[in-house]
C-alpha cells in the first residue's frame, strides 16, 4: 500500500498563496481557516536581506502526537491504509487534544456553526435560487458522503460546530488519483504529492536530487512533508505579510 | 476475472497524449518524458497500437504520433482489446477452463464482467479525460489501471465517460461536468475548467492545454468564485436618486429603463457634438467588441489606462525599435538577466502576466540563469536573484546611462549590429539634426573617405566619427551618444542611484561578459544571433521621464546588439513592424485647441493618454488649450477613483460630468460617487474574447465560454453594448456596431453578421469561429477550451530572422525626430517644464520630487501584491483575508532614527514640489529588512470603502501621489514616486 507524502521545492516557491486558496475552496473550508498555511520570511538584515516562503500544509506525520493523544474509540484521528492522516467529522467530540499535541498548528476547532462562518450572506434569496441552497455557493456536495473503504466522513471542511478538522492532503481527490489542490494549482510546480515508498516516484526523485529536510523534525514526529532547494525557518526568520486566520 | 496488464496501462497513458488526426504531432520521446516509459517498451506499445489502427505515426521533420480517430472516438475497450487481446476479461482466476457455479467468486464477476462489458465500449478516451490523465493525476496512468485501483473502481460506477467517473466520488450519485472557459478576474485570462457538480460551479482550475497557464492557476484565479456568486453584486440594473459626489443611494430599474436613460444621453450629446462623449476603459477583455466596435459606432473618446499602465514604455519602444511592447527576456536563451523593478512575486509583463513569466523564470533558473535585481525593495524579486541592488526609486535612467558609459569604455560594443540596423552611423550635425546628403540621411563612408547616403550601395558607414565641414562640427549618433555617456560614470550614477559604483561596474561587466557579442545560435533551422543578456522592466515606464528612461535601457542592449537576438532583449512574441515606428518620428506639435486628453498638443505631443491629464484639462480648460467639457462618460470596468492616482482630481472632476454610467458588477468607489446608472455586467458567465492564450514560444487562442447563465438580472458586456447600442440607434446599418464588429473580428461574406438583426453572443462566436477554419464554430471552445496552433517558429518570432531584418528599419539610437518636436514646443510657447526631457538622448536631470522642502526625507512607492490585481480583486474576500490590510514597509534603521515600532500608527504626508500641495493617509508600520532605509512603500488597492471586506483596512497609496506638471511627463508619463515625511499619529 502506498505511503503517501509531499514535497515543496522551495527554490521553485513564489510565495503567491495560490496553493492557500485552491485548499480553501476546494475543501470549503470557513473564513479564516487555512489548512495550508503559506508563511513568507525575510531574513538578515539590509542589505544582505533574504526573501522566502514555505508552505506548511498537516505533515501526516508517522510519528503523529495528535493521534496519539485523540481519546474517541475508535480514533477520530486516524491513519489510513494510505498513511494520510483522517479526523472523522462524524465521531469528532471537539476535546482539541489533538489541536494541543501538533507542534505544527495545523488543526482548526470550530466552536460556532461554520456555516454561519463562510464570509459573506450567503442567505440571500436571489442567490439560493441559483444555488439550491448550497454554503458556501461553491459547496462540494461529495463531502456530505462518506469516503474510502473505511467509510467514514473525513473529507472536506464545514460540517458542523464543535469538531476539528486539518488538511486531509485532499483525500476525496487522492481516491480518484488526483492530486491535492495545493499541488494542481502551484503556479510554478513547487509542490509535488507521491507515493513515499515508490523508489521511482517523482517525488523521491526530487529528494535524491535536491537536499532535503523537514520541518521540525527533531521533535521525532517523522513529517511527510518534505522541503528541498532552501532552508529551515530559524530565529533569524521574520514572518511578513500574515493573513487574517482565526483565532480560536 | 480482470487481468488488465501494466502494457495496457501504458497504452492508454501514451494514448493521452497525443492529439487527434487533425492536431500537432508528439514525438516519441516526448511521450516518452509525459508518461516516463521507457523510449524502447514504449515503441513497441505504439507499434501495437499503430498495427491496431488506433495510431499512427508521420515521418519527418514536423512528425510525430497522433491518434488515428478523434480521441472523443477511441472507446477504451478498443485499446484494451488491442493490448490484451479479444479474451481479456474471460479468463478465470484459478486457471480452470470455463465457469464453475461452485467458485465462490463466480457471482460477483458475473455481475462485474457485465458491467464492464457493457461500459467499456462506451467510455471513450475523451479529450478532457486525456488532459486529466496527462497532468493532473499523480499516479501514472499505468499504476492506476495495473494496480486494479482507479480504473476498475471506475468502471463499477457505471460512468458516462471516463472524465465524469475521474472526477465522480465514491459511489455517490453525484454528476459531475467540466466546462472549459477563460479566467475573469486578472489580466491575463488564464485557461480554466470550471468543474460543475449536479449543474453547479464548485470551483475553477487552470485548463492544461492553455499554453499561458499549463492547468495553474494563482491566487485570484482560484478565489473569483466567491466573487461570481457574491450576493453583494449589482443584480438589477440601478439608478442613482441623490446627489453626486456623496455616497450613493439607489434605486433598482429595469434594463429597458436604464438603457433608454444611458441611451437618450449618449443620443443627446452625439447630436450635438461627439466629443462630449467619454468612454473609460479599465481591462478590457474583448477590446474588438468594446474598443474598438463600440468607440467607433459611438464616436467616443476612449480613455485607456495610459501611464497609469506602461504606456509611456510601449511609446519608448515604439519610437526606438519599431514594436508595441516594453522589455522582457527570451526566457529560454537568456544567461544573465537583469530584474529591474520586475516584481517577479507580485506582477507581471505586457501581454503575458503573473504565472506565466514566473513558470518560465523558475525554469530558466533551473537551467542555470544568473539574475540581478534591480530594486528598493528585496521582496518582489530577490528570492530568485543572485544579486540584490537596492537602487533608489526613479533613478532608473541614469544607472542605465552609466551601464552604457562602461560598456563602452570596455568595449563591448557589437559593431556589426549597430553599424547595420540602427541609426549609429548617421552623421549629426552641430545642431542636433541628422546632415542629409541627396536628400538622405548620411553615412561617413571609410572606402571612400566622404559622407554618402545612408543606402548608398557598398559604403562602409563608420561608426565612431568625427569630422569637419565649412568649419562645422559632424560626429556620428554614436559619437554623439557615447559622449553624451562620457560623464555618466559609474561614481556619477552611484551617487544619484544610492548604489555603490562597484556594483554598477561589475553589472556592466558580467553583462558584457555574458553577452557573447559576436556569437550565433542555430534555432529551428535559422542561424542568428546570440547574445544571453536580457532585462525585464516592464513598469519602470512609471516614473518621471519614463519614457527616457526605457529608452535608456534599450539603448544599454542595443550596445550589446542583445535586441531581437537570440537570448536577449525579447519585446513581443512575433517580430511585427508596429506603426508608432513611423507615426511617432512624424508626430505634430499642433495649435490649441486640443482634445481633452491633449494629444499633439504643445504640452505632451508624444501621448501616452493620461486620465488624470484629462482630470487637469477639464478643471482648466482654458489653461490646457481645450474648448470643451465633455459631458457624458462610460465607464467601463474600471473604477479610477482607486486605481488612478491623485484621487482628488478625480473626485474634483468627475463632478463637471453631466451624466456617467457604469457597466460593472459592482458599486465601486467611482460608482458609489458619481454613477448616474449602474448597469450590472455578468462576471465569468458570459461569451467574451476572441482571447490570445499565447505564450512567448506558443501560440493559441480561446475564448470565454459561460460556465453557467448570468447571474442575478446581469447580462454579459457584449449584450449589454448590443442593447444600449440599439436603444442608442446605433445597432444596425453600415455604420452600425454590428458592421464595426463585422470588420473587427474581419467576418465577411458568409460568416458576417447581418446588419439589421440583432445575434446573440454565441452566434457572433460561432461565425467567428467557423471564419478561423473551425468546422464546429463556437463549439470547438464549447469541448476543448482552446486552440493550440503550435511554436513559434524563430523565423516568426525574431525580429533579426525577418527578412529584411527589422524589416529594414534603423533602430533609433539618437531620437533626432525628439529633438524637432522640442524646438516645435517651444515655437509654440510650451514651457521648459514640458518640453525639457525631449531630446534626442536620454537625459538625467534634478527630479521635480527632489525639490520638495527637506523635512520631506523619504521616497514613497507603492507596489504590486500577488492577491489584487485589477480594481475588481478588490472584490474578493478570499483576497481580502490573505492580505488583510495597508502597510507602510519601513526600513529599521529609519523607524528607529524616527522612534517608530512594528504596528504604529503613521501619518505619511506627500508634497508636490510644484504647487505645495500636500496630502496625508494614516497608515500602521510595517518594519522590514528589504527596503532602501530612505525609501518607505506602500502596496495598491486598498483604501475602498463600497465593499464590507475593503472598509477600514487601510488607506489607497494613490491618494498621495500627484498628477499634473513635474509628476507627469515627457509623453505624459505617470511618476508613482513622491516625497513624503512620515511621523506618527
Amino acid at each position: 500500500m502506498a505511503r503517501y507524502g509531499m514535497v515543496i521545492e522551495l527554490d521553485k516557491c513564489t510565495g503567491c498563496r495560490a496553493c492557500m486558496v485552491a485548499c480553501k475552496v476546494e475543501n470549503n473550508t470557513p473564513e479564516g481557516v487555512f489548512w495550508m498555511n503559506l508563511v513568507r520570511y525575510e531574513e538578515g538584515t539590509y542589505p544582505k536581506t533574504v526573501n522566502w516562503f514555505m508552505p506548511r500544509p498537516c505533515n501526516h506525520c508517522d510519528n503523529a502526537p495528535c493521534m496519539a493523544v485523540c481519546p474517541t474509540k475508535p480514533k477520530s484521528r486516524y491513519r489510513r491504509a494510505n498513511g494520510l492522516l483522517a479526523t472523522d467529522a462524524d465521531t469528532c467530540i471537539g476535546c482539541r487534544y489533538c489541536e494541543k499535541a501538533c507542534p505544527y498548528g495545523v488543526n482548526f476547532f470550530h466552536p460556532e456553526d461554520p456555516k454561519k462562518n463562510n464570509y459573506l450572506d450567503w442567505g440571500d434569496k436571489d442567490l439560493q435560487k441559483a444555488t439550491n441552497g448550497a454554503s458556501p455557493p461553491y459547496k462540494n456536495p461529495i463531502f456530505d458522503t462518506k469516503v474510502g473503504k473505511e467509510q467514514r466522513k473525513i473529507a472536506g471542511s464545514n460540517h458542523r460546530p464543535k469538531v476539528v478538522d486539518k488538511c486531509t492532503f485532499c483525500v476525496h481527490r487522492v481516491e480518484k488519483s488526483l492530486q491535492p489542490a495545493c499541488a494542481d494549482t502551484c503556479p510554478t510546480s513547487a509542490i509535488t504529492f507521491g507515493d513515499l515508498d515508490e523508489l521511482t516516484s517523482d517525488i523521491n526523485k526530487i529528494i535524491q536530487r535536491k537536499k532535503a529536510f523537514r520541518y521540525l523534525e527533531k521533535a521525532g514526529t517523522k513529517p511527510k512533508v518534505y522541503y528541498v532547494g532552501g532552508m529551515r525557518p530559524g530565529s533569524e526568520s521574520r514572518e511578513i505579510e500574515k493573513v487574517q486566520r482565526k483565532k480560536t | 476475472m480482470l487481468s488488465l496488464s501494466k502494457t495496457t496501462g501504458y497504452a492508454i497513458a501514451a494514448m493521452s497524449c497525443l492529439d487527434g488526426p487533425d492536431g500537432r504531432p508528439v514525438s516519441v520521446h516526448d511521450v516518452a518524458a509525459c508518461t516516463s516509459i521507457s523510449h524502447s517498451y514504449l515503441s513497441k506499445i505504439i507499434q501495437t497500437l499503430a498495427n491496431k489502427n488506433l495510431v499512427k505515426t508521420k515521418r519527418g521533420y514536423t512528425g510525430g504520433l497522433l491518434l488515428m480517430h478523434p480521441p472523443e472516438e477511441i472507446t477504451l475497450h478498443e485499446v484494451v482489446v488491442a493490448i490484451e487481446g479479444d479474451e481479456w476479461i474471460g479468463k478465470c482466476l484459478l486457471r480452470l477452463e470455463g465457469c464453475n457455479s461452485a467458485c465462490p467468486t463466480q457471482a460477483f464477476w458475473d455481475e462485474e464482467r457485465s458491467r464492464i462489458e457493457n461500459e467499456l465500449p462506451r467510455t471513450c478516451n475523451n479529450r478532457r479525460f486525456a488532459m486529466k490523465i496527462k497532468r493532473r493525476t499523480f499516479l501514472k496512468g499505468s499504476a492506476g489501471i495495473a494496480g486494479g485501483g482507479a480504473l476498475a473502481s471506475l468502471f463499477s460506477k457505471g460512468p458516462r465517460t471516463l472524465m465524469a467517473a475521474a472526477a465522480e466520488g465514491g459511489g455517490s450519485a453525484l454528476k459531475e461536468e467540466v466546462v472549459p472557459t477563460t479566467c475573469w478576474i486578472g489580466k491575463q485570462d488564464c485557461g480554466m475548467l470550471a468543474k460543475k457538480i449536479n449543474g453547479r460551479v464548485v470551483k475553477f482550475e487552470g485548463h492544461p492545454d492553455n499554453p499561458k497557464n499549463r492547468g495553474k492557476l494563482c491566487p485570484k484565479g482560484q478565489a473569483q468564485i466567491m466573487a461570481v456568486y457574491d450576493p453583494n453584486r449589482v443584480k438589477t440594473p440601478l439608478i442613482r436618486t441623490n446627489g453626486k459626489g456623496i455616497p450613493g443611494k439607489w434605486r433598482q430599474a429595469s434594463w429597458d429603463e436604464a438603457l433608454g436613460l444611458v441611451a437618450d444621453k449618449i443620443k443627446d450629446v452625439r447630436k450635438r457634438d461627439k466629443r462630449l462623449l467619454i468612454w473609460q476603459k479599465g481591462r478590457s477583455k474583448a477590446k474588438k467588441f468594446y474598443d474598438t466596435a463600440f468607440v467607433k459606432a459611438s464616436g467616443a473618446t476612449k480613455l485607456h489606462h495610459g501611464a497609469y499602465c506602461s504606456d509611456a514604455g510601449y511609446r519608448a519602444l515604439e519610437y526606438t525599435i519599431g514594436m508595441h511592447a516594453v522589455l522582457h527576456p527570451d526566457f529560454r536563451h537568456c544567461n544573465y538577466l537583469l530584474a529591474w523593478g520586475w516584481n517577479t512575486t507580485g506582477a507581471g509583463g505586457n501581454k503575458t502576466c503573473w504565472l506565466t513569466w514566473p513558470q518560465q523564470l523558475v525554469e530558466a533558473k533551473e537551467r542555470g540563469l544568473k539574475m540581478v535585481s534591480l530594486d528598493p525593495r528585496s521582496r518582489g524579486t530577490a528570492h530568485f536573484a543572485d544579486e540584490w541592488v537596492p537602487i533608489r526609486p526613479g533613478t532608473d535612467l541614469a544607472f542605465a546611462l552609466a551601464l552604457s558609459n562602461q560598456l563602452i569604455a570596455k568595449g563591448f560594443v557589437d559593431e556589426g549590429y549597430l553599424i547595420k540596423h540602427t541609426n549609429s552611423p548617421y552623421l549629426v550635425k552641430e545642431d542636433g539634426f541628422f546632415l542629409k546628403v541627396d536628400g538622405k540621411e548620411a553615412v561617413w563612408d571609410t572606402a571612400q573617405n566622404k559622407a554618402v547616403p545612408f543606402d548608398a550601395k557598398d559604403a562602409k558607414p563608420a561608426l565612431d566619427w568625427a569630422f569637419t565641414a565649412d568649419g562645422k562640427k559632424v560626429k556620428t549618433a554614436f559619437r554623439k551618444f557615447k559622449e553624451h555617456v562620457a560623464s555618466a560614470t559609474p561614481d556619477w550614477a552611484a551617487k544619484i542611484c544610492g548604489v555603490n559604483a562597484d556594483q554598477i561596474r561589475k553589472i556592466s561587466n558580467d553583462l558584457g561578459e555574458n553577452s557573447k557579442i559576436g556569437a550565433t545560435k542555430v534555432v529551428d533551422g535559422v542561424e542568428l544571433p546570440y547574445r544571453p543578456v536580457g532585462v525585464m522592466a516592464y513598469h519602470m515606464a512609471q516614473q518621471e521621464m519614463g519614457f527616457q528612461a526605457i529608452r535608456a535601457m534599450v539603448q544599454v542592449f542595443m550596445l550589446l546588439g542583445a535586441i531581437e537576438a537570440v537570448g536577449g532583449v525579447r519585446s513581443d512574441w512575433k517580430w511585427k513592424l508596429h506603426k508608432g515606428y513611423k507615426s511617432l518620428d512624424k508626430a505634430k506639435v499642433k495649435s490649441p485647441p486640443y482634445n481633452v486628453y491633449l494629444k499633439n498638443s504643445k504640452f505632451f505631443p508624444i501621448n501616452s493618454n493620461l486620465s488624470g491629464m484629462v482630470a487637469k484639462a477639464m478643471l482648466d480648460p482654458k489653461k490646457y488649450g481645450v474648448d470643451y467639457v465633455p459631458e457624458v462618460m462610460i465607464i467601463h470596468m474600471a473604477n479610477p477613483l482607486g486605481s488612478f492616482c491623485s484621487t482628488p482630481e478625480f473626485m474634483a472632476s468627475y463632478k463637471k460630468f453631466k451624466f456617467i454610467a457604469a457597466i460593472d458588477p459592482w458599486i465601486s468607489e467611482t460608482n458609489d460617487m458619481f454613477a448616474d446608472v449602474i448597469l450590472p455586467a455578468a462576471t465569468i458567465e458570459k461569451y467574451e474574447g476572441p482571447i490570445s492564450a499565447s505564450e512567448p514560444y506558443n501560440s493559441a487562442d480561446t475564448l470565454r465560454i459561460p460556465p453557467m447563465k448570468p447571474l442575478y438580472d446581469s447580462r454579459g458586456d457584449i449584450q449589454i453594448y448590443m442593447d444600449l447600442c440599439e436603444k442608442t440607434g446605433i445597432l444596425f446599418g453600415k455604420k452600425g456596431y454590428l458592421a464595426q464588429v463585422n470588420k473587427a473580428l474581419k467576418l465577411k461574406g458568409k460568416y458576417a453578421l447581418p446588419l439589421d438583426r440583432k445575434p446573440t453572443e454565441r452566434e457572433i462566436f460561432d461565425r467567428w469561429a467557423k471564419a478561423q477554419g473551425l468546422k464546429e464554430g463556437v463549439k470547438f471552445y464549447e469541448m476543448k477550451g482552446v486552440r493550440v496552433k503550435g511554436p513559434v517558429k524563430a523565423n516568426k518570432s525574431y525580429g533579426f530572422a525577418a527578412k529584411p531584418p527589422f524589416n529594414g528599419i534603423k533602430h533609433r539610437l539618437y531620437g533626432e525626430s525628439l529633438l524637432r518636436i522640442q524646438k516645435e514646443m517651444k515655437a509654440k510657447g510650451a514651457e521648459d517644464i514640458y518640453y525639457r526631457d525631449y531630446t534626442p538622448l536620454p537625459t538625467w536631470r534634478t527630479r521635480t520630487l527632489d525639490k520638495s522642502p527637506s523635512k520631506y526625507d523619504l521616497y514613497l512607492m507603492s507596489y504590486h501584491l500577488i492577491e489584487y490585481k485589477q480594481a475588481r480583486t478588490s472584490f474578493v474576500p478570499l483576497l481580502a483575508e490573505l492580505a488583510p490590510e495597508q502597510w507602510l514597509d519601513v526600513n529599521p534603521k529609519t523607524a528607529k532614527a524616527k522612534g517608530l515600532k512594528e504596528g504604529d500608527m503613521v501619518w505619511v504626508e506627500s508634497q508636490n514640489a510644484i504647487t505645495g500641495e500636500t496630502r496625508k493617509v494614516k497608515v500602521k508600520v510595517a518594519i522590514k529588512q528589504g527596503i532602501r532605509p530612505d525609501v518607505v512603500a506602500m502596496p495598491h488597492h486598498f483604501g475602498g470603502w463600497t465593499y464590507q471586506w475593503q472598509r477600514d483596512r487601510g488607506p489607497n497609496s494613490n491618494n498621495l501621489f500627484f498628477t499634473g506638471e513635474g509628476y507627469v511627463t515627457n509623453t505624459a508619463d505617470q511618476s508613482f514616486q513622491v516625497k513624503v515625511r512620515v511621523f506618527k499619529a
